[in-house]
């Protein structure tokens, strides 16, 4: 984690070292992909990074909207954390086909299974 | 002024079951660190299903009600207010994508309806109450009445 934080130049530098959380987050299996369903609610699209390197999965989303100077928070609830989320990758995944889609908080991660864990048929020959 | 009223008192209240202390400790930590255990609490999807969170702000014009509700559709949320209490409902059908070829499909989000309530004070033009939907979080704001903004009187000095 340490590692990975040195090497995430935003988390270090942007208004300055900003406390992150994990985002909740399942993980879903279907014939031909994974899915990862993480939610970050108040992440626009151009705050959202997702970063696939080696066999870590990094997603980083940072909170766009900062309350103005003049308001006074009331209640809070809601941390003022930007989200971080860091998964292993196995075998099973095509690294090279993860498609993102971002649509009102709820990113949509599809990974793709490797074409190697596919079952095939094998032809008998002769 | 009313606010928001998400737990009763902090302290002991008579005539409930008595609370472990641990109840009670937990209790005093939410009102201590509130951040801490709306972290806890989670949101959306944590140990109190049906719960989102919910921020409150003012400035001089309005009250503001930030809730993270991600995932729904604007159409799907209401937003209504009634004798000085806003309430905040979202309601989701399942939302299942046919697909034929993986009928074990696990990632269809199940039909969700959350809720939330909030006391606010009674000072507001009810009329001008607006809401936005934008990246997973609403946005509702109420301005205040002219009268309770403050104001500025000169005085001129003799």
């Amino acid at each position: 984690m340490n590692l990975l934080a040195k090497k995430d130049p935003r988390v270090s530098t942007q208004n300055g070292p900003r406390r992150t959380i994990v985002p909740r987050y399942t993980v879903d299996e279907t014939a031909d992909s994974f899915v990862i369903t993480a939610f970050v609610p108040g992440v626009d699209r151009s705050a959202l990074e997702t970063l696939v390197e080696g066999d870590t999965l990094t997603i980083f989303a940072h909170r766009t909207w900062t309350p103005p100077a003049d308001w006074t928070a009331v209640y809070r609830e809601t941390p003022a954390a930007d989200y971080r989320l860091v998964l292993e990758l196995d075998h099973r995944v095509n690294r090279d086909a993860v498609r993102a889609e971002l649509n009102q908080g709820v990113l949509t991660l599809t990974l793709p299974k490797a074409e190697a864990i596919k079952p095939r048929r094998i032809e008998i020959k002769g | 002024m009313k606010l928001i009223r998400y737990q009763t008192s902090p302290l002991f209240t008579p005539g409930a079951s008595y609370p472990t202390l641990r109840d009670e400790m937990d209790r005093l930590f939410d009102v201590a660190f509130p951040t801490l255990s709306s972290l806890q609490r989670g949101g959306l999807f944590g140990d109190l299903e049906g719960e989102f969170p919910v921020d409150l702000y003012q400035d001089k014009d309005a009250f503001t009600v930030r809730a993270e509700l991600p995932g729904f559709r604007k159409e799907d949320i209401s937003v209504e207010m009634a004798d000085g209490i806003l309430t905040v409902t979202a309601h989701q059908k399942t939302d299942t994508k046919p697909d034929k070829k993986n009928k074990e499909t696990a990632t269809t989000i199940q039909e969700r309806r959350v809720s939330r309530a909030i006391a606010l004070p009674e000072n507001l033009v009810l009329d001008k109450i607006q809401a936005t939907y934008e990246n997973g979080v609403l946005t509702v704001t109420l301005p205040k009445r002219e009268e309770v903004k403050p104001k500025q009187i000169a005085v001129e000095v003799k």
